[in-house]
């Protein structure tokens, strides 16, 4: 990630805010308004974890994915089926898990692009399956904010997770 | 093949007891070939992956004259281990409490103030390698050990079920290539469940996997009809048990094709899957739905065929393989790797990658269905009344032996919802464990 600028304090907060709204509407399972504030474009992409044997390379393969997702692609194989009438029968999602985001350390910086911020994030993840205690998994992400007529949108996610076996209620996650 | 899964009791204790796992430790996982990794994932010499054979850690390297080692992960002198990186590369193992060093063949070759510890005469370093596998062998690519010195070899004890692993991993001019390191997932679930699953689970498909199926990621009669002409609505499918617990089950797409194909592959893909395969194993191949089984114990495969994954209308095959390490009745760490044809158009590749991660990846939808069952199968066998109460694994009993001419070696029924393989994977479980 290139080390650009950081944008000025009102931009910080304006960033902050859309990240902290970003994920009330997921933890609120209000995806529909949620794709609405995600670009057409987006990519959703995590890397895959490892443990390295040298202190100068990434706790992450940069070639190897765990998750590459498309808008359409969790429009279409996330969030669908958990609409009213196939909920039934996504059964490791029914009853649903909970899902609560925890957003902080927004940096966000300009990119040379005029309408493009670059952000970054810490973010803790709390996951409940049925009635078992919470677990907690741990990233950075590397977003790309998208001006728009329509107010900013989400047009890139990158999120880098910090545990090598992911201990999880589901690894399928937005974070 | 003389049919050894016609009777068997199962009690859902075998998920649950605390006693069981410990047994199975010391009679399946310190007996067994064990699957440790991908030869691409070592191509060098010096390259090392770290991994588990049943909650031991091991360092599987490649030596420097190229032999694949299997090494005990813990220094001989007080215990500690060598390895603590996922993979890299190095001549030598060092360990970081005393000193001792040691050749990545596990030879002993250097022991710290020697003389001041142990004397003018030292320590007699032959005696004190690391600790290896007894028996260490690569099939298509897929490296697997033993500690068992008295182990079959890998080709007896694979015995017919190589035959099919060559129609999967065996069919490529230029081999498979691990796509990055495994994924690893904690999963708190028995190690058995999802291997009872995937060593021929036809029956599960449709109701465990239905979003999948409304959804349009199983082939629909429109999507068939863009392949092939449509021989019928109904996909057809074998199962198979070849021995010693390894099991397999194929299903095949209603097409009609006057030659084998190969959907899912590329094109210029068919002609080397022509050559690199008996006819019996072209058949086996040719319209493949999916196709997975199991290497007993604890791998699995699976080469799957989905369609609309990314845009209406496309398809793509990808080939799976994961390896479910016991860390304890109720706690499994799973590895899961995609295998990719070396030499495939880039394309491809990326359509098969996002094809595998939306479905059958760590991350995909139906595994986070899948787990769902193995984990509440864990759960629940936790119970005292539970754990005495058998399963029904009387699926498929009724399913004919597929005719000899077809050629299929093992003890193959035709008919894929079908308990035969789960029966075959707790008839050869019992069999160790008694």
């Amino acid at each position: 990630m290139t080390e650009t600028t950081l944008a000025p304090p009102e931009v910080q907060a304006e960033a902050a805010l859309f990240l902290a709204v970003e994920a009330e509407l997921i933890d609120d399972r209000r995806y529909a308004e949620w794709l609405d504030v995600v670009a057409d474009d987006f990519v959703y992409t995590v890397p895959v974890p490892v443990t390295p044997d040298s202190p100068f390379a990434p706790h992450h393969d940069p070639e190897a994915l765990l998750l590459d997702e498309s808008k359409e692609s969790i429009r279409h194989l996330w969030f669908r089926r958990l609409e009213a009438d196939m909920h039934e029968f996504a059964w490791g999602e029914n009853p649903p898990p909970q899902f609560r985001h925890f957003v902080s350390n927004v940096r966000a910086r300009e990119t040379g692009e005029p309408d493009e911020l670059l952000v970054r994030s810490n973010v803790l993840l709390m996951g409940r399956r049925q009635s078992d205690q919470p677990r907690y998994i741990t990233a950075e992400r590397f977003d790309t904010l998208r001006r728009t007529p329509a107010g900013l949108l989400l047009a890139r996610r990158h999120a880098v997770l910090d545990q090598t076996v992911i201990d999880f209620p589901q690894p399928r996650v937005l974070l | 093949m003389a049919d050894a899964d016609s009777d068997v009791t199962v009690p859902r204790r075998v998920w649950a007891d605390g006693d069981v796992h410990k047994r199975e430790l010391a009679r399946i996982f310190r007996t067994c070939w064990q699957f440790v990794a991908h030869d691409s994932e070592i191509p060098e010499p010096g390259d090392y992956v770290t991994r588990r054979i049943g909650r031991d850690s091991v360092i599987v390297t490649r030596d420097e004259t190229g032999q694949v080692r299997v090494l005990l992960n813990t220094c001989r002198h007080r215990g500690v281990p060598l390895c603590r990186a996922d993979r890299g590369n190095t001549s030598h193992f060092r360990c970081s409490y005393h000193g001792w060093t040691y050749a990545n063949t596990g030879e002993l070759r250097g022991v710290t103030f020697q003389r001041d510890v142990y004397g003018q005469g030292g320590i007699d370093k032959s005696e004190l390698g690391l600790f290896q596998a007894a028996r260490v062998d690569t099939v298509y690519g897929l490296v697997f050990a033993t500690w068992d010195p008295e182990a079959p070899s890998l080709e007896d004890y694979l015995g017919p079920m190589r035959w099919y692993l060559h129609t999967v991993f065996g069919k490529f001019d230029h081999g498979l290539e691990a796509v990055g390191p495994p994924v690893r997932t904690m999963v708190r679930a028995n190690w058995k469940p999802e291997g009872e699953n995937l060593s021929g689970d036809g029956y599960h498909t449709f109701v465990t996997h239905q979003s999948a199926v409304e959804l349009g990621l199983f082939a629909s009669q429109d999507d068939l009809a863009r392949m092939a002409a449509v021989a019928g609505p109904r996909f057809t499918g074998r199962t198979v048990h070849c021995g010693n617990g390894h099991t397999m089950r194929i299903q095949r797409m209603p097409l009609t094709v006057d030659a084998p194909a190969y959907f899912g592959y590329p094109r210029e893909m068919w002609d080397e899957f022509d050559r690199n395969l008996s006819e019996a194993q072209r058949e086996a191949q040719s319209c493949l739905s999916v196709g997975h089984g199991s290497i007993f114990p604890n791998m699995s495969f699976l080469e799957n065929f989905k369609t609309n994954v990314d845009k209406q209308g496309d398809h793509a095959r990808y080939i799976r393989v994961t390896l479910r390490y016991p860390l304890g009745p109720a706690m499994t760490e799973q590895l899961w790797f995609l295998l990719q044809p070396r030499h495939a158009d880039p394309e491809w590749r990326r359509l098969s990658r996002l094809a595998y991660l939306r479905t059958n990846g760590p991350a995909g939808m139906f595994e986070v269905d899948d787990t769902e069952n193995f984990v509440g199968i864990t759960e629940a066998a936790a119970g005292d009344v539970a754990a005495d109460l058998p399963i029904v694994l009387d699926g498929g009993r009724h399913h004919p032996p597929t005719p000899e001419e077809a050629g299929w070696p093992g003890d193959v029924a035709d008919g894929d919802r079908t308990e035969k393989t789960i029966r075959a994977f707790h008839g050869r479980w019992q069999e160790l464990m008694s």
